[in-house]
């Protein structure tokens, strides 16, 4: 586990990373928001703890420059205690936690852990529901037999295994799938749910997207039935 | 022109293979016609046929290690009569079947559906053993006698697959032939992948109209 730590107070960063390390961690150390954001640019972390108050640049500055980048790797505030706007400001521009100071090295050190827990299972490589097993990292789709899916299907299919039983609106599925392009047809939403329907017909999956044209939908266990 | 004599493996039922595959390959046609005619395409996009020739049927022979005889290529081989029929999309493979089933004197002895159920390598296509009664005399000695009639059919898609396959897998000195194999294989599950997105189109086109 790498993490950055980005804290101006010379005192305290030397003290966190030093228990960081000897929990086994690998620590960076960035003085400033600016060094922050350049390591970041530079290297892999799997968190990153951003000081607000730090001179040069300070942690809201770098995350918004982490996040421009496009880096959605954790991030954990440092606060001060009254500041509630900082906090507010800190987890609009893209924070996942944040923390009051003083503190206790061990919560910050358990926040970590709870932050890289969750990355780990925000991306599972292989999903399994009955007989199918999506396997993310190779866009494969398996039961009986294989196809590949198109990265949209991939995300659809995801979002459906995911929610096994729950129903999906064509709104809440255009908002999650196509989220990156707002003037996406309704329309759309029906000719992928038809793609993914036909391709589990192919597999002889044992699962079936229930649902007419126009939604919602749902993914569900049901046998295949060869049309 | 080729006699009679020619091809030995057949004795005199060479020229009777050459009626039972004329005979299926119009049917074939003139229900494509039907359906073209009916809906604007065809039901196929094209289709080969073939009476095996001598050399290869003498080479199956030795190879499965039967006597080079006209029993050998006519009752234990069951591909001296091949049809190979290549359609546009997925659906039409099953159309063309369901019509090959309905046809006078036709039992299936044998089918595989390798597209429901792919081979490891990837390989799809759906293959058919026929038995047809026909009005001609056979090696048994009946009349009507019983010839087999070997179907592959596939897709555009699934033939190109097929057909690049076929050339790589006799290259010899391959360095990383596992790595080959998975990405044949992924081809090949690509290309399934939108033959489905292909036949879905077509539907919901054809829902709308």
């Amino acid at each position: 586990m790498r993490i950055l730590l980005a804290e101006d107070e010379d005192q305290l960063s030397r003290a966190v990373a030093a228990v960081l390390r000897h929990m086994n961690y690998e620590v960076d150390v960035a003085p400033n928001g600016q060094v922050a954001a350049d390591l970041a640019a530079q290297n892999r972390y799997d968190c990153m703890v951003l000081d607000i108050m730090m001179p040069v640049m300070d942690g809201i500055e770098a995350l918004k420059k982490i996040r421009s980048s496009g880096d959605v790797t954790p991030v954990i505030m440092l606060t001060a205690k009254s500041e509630v706007t900082d906090r507010v400001a800190g987890l609009d521009a893209g924070a996942d936690d944040y923390l009051t100071k003083p503190f206790a090295i061990a919560e910050l050190a358990a926040r970590i852990r709870s932050q890289a827990r969750r990355q780990d299972s925000y991306t599972p490589k292989v999903l399994s529901a009955g007989n199918v097993r999506l396997d993310i990292s190779v866009s494969e789709l398996k039961a009986e037999n294989s196809v590949r899916l198109s990265q949209k299907e991939m995300d659809l299919m995801e979002l459906f295994m995911l929610n096994m039983g729950k129903s999906l609106t064509t709104a809440q599925i255009l908002d999650k799938v196509w989220k990156d392009d707002q003037t996406t047809e309704e329309e759309v939403v029906w000719m992928y749910i038809s793609y993914l329907k036909s391709k589990l017909d192919a597999v002889s999956a044992n699962l079936v997207i229930d649902g007419e044209k126009g939604g919602p939908y749902r993914l569900e266990e049901g046998a295949w039935k060869r049309s | 022109m080729k006699g009679l004599d020619t091809f030995m493996i057949y004795g005199p039922y060479e020229k009777t293979l050459h009626l039972v595959m004329d005979q299926i390959v119009k049917e074939l046609s003139d229900y494509n016609d039907k359906i073209k005619e009916k809906t604007g395409d065809g039901i196929y996009e094209h289709l080969l046929a073939r009476v095996k020739s001598e050399d290869s049927m003498l080479e199956k022979c030795t190879r499965k290690g039967v006597p080079q005889t006209p029993e050998s290529a006519l009752r234990f081989m069951t591909d001296s009569i091949g049809l190979r029929v290549i359609t546009r999309f997925r659906d039409d493979i099953y159309q063309i079947i369901d019509y090959v089933k309905t046809l006078p004197g036709v039992s299936v002895r044998e089918e595989k559906d390798y597209i429901r159920h792919a081979k490891p390598n990837g390989y799809r296509s759906y293959h058919m053993i026929l038995d047809r009664e026909v009005p001609y005399k056979d090696i048994d000695g009946q009349n009507p006698g019983h010839y087999y009639i070997e179907i592959q059919l596939r897709t555009i898609a699934m033939d190109s697959w097929a057909s690049l396959e076929h050339q790589l897998k006799y290259k010899k000195d391959i360095k990383n032939p596992e790595l080959i194999g998975q990405e044949l294989k992924r081809c090949a599950d690509e290309l399934a992948g939108c033959d489905l997105s292909m036949q879905t189109i077509r539907n919901l086109m054809r829902e709308e109209i």
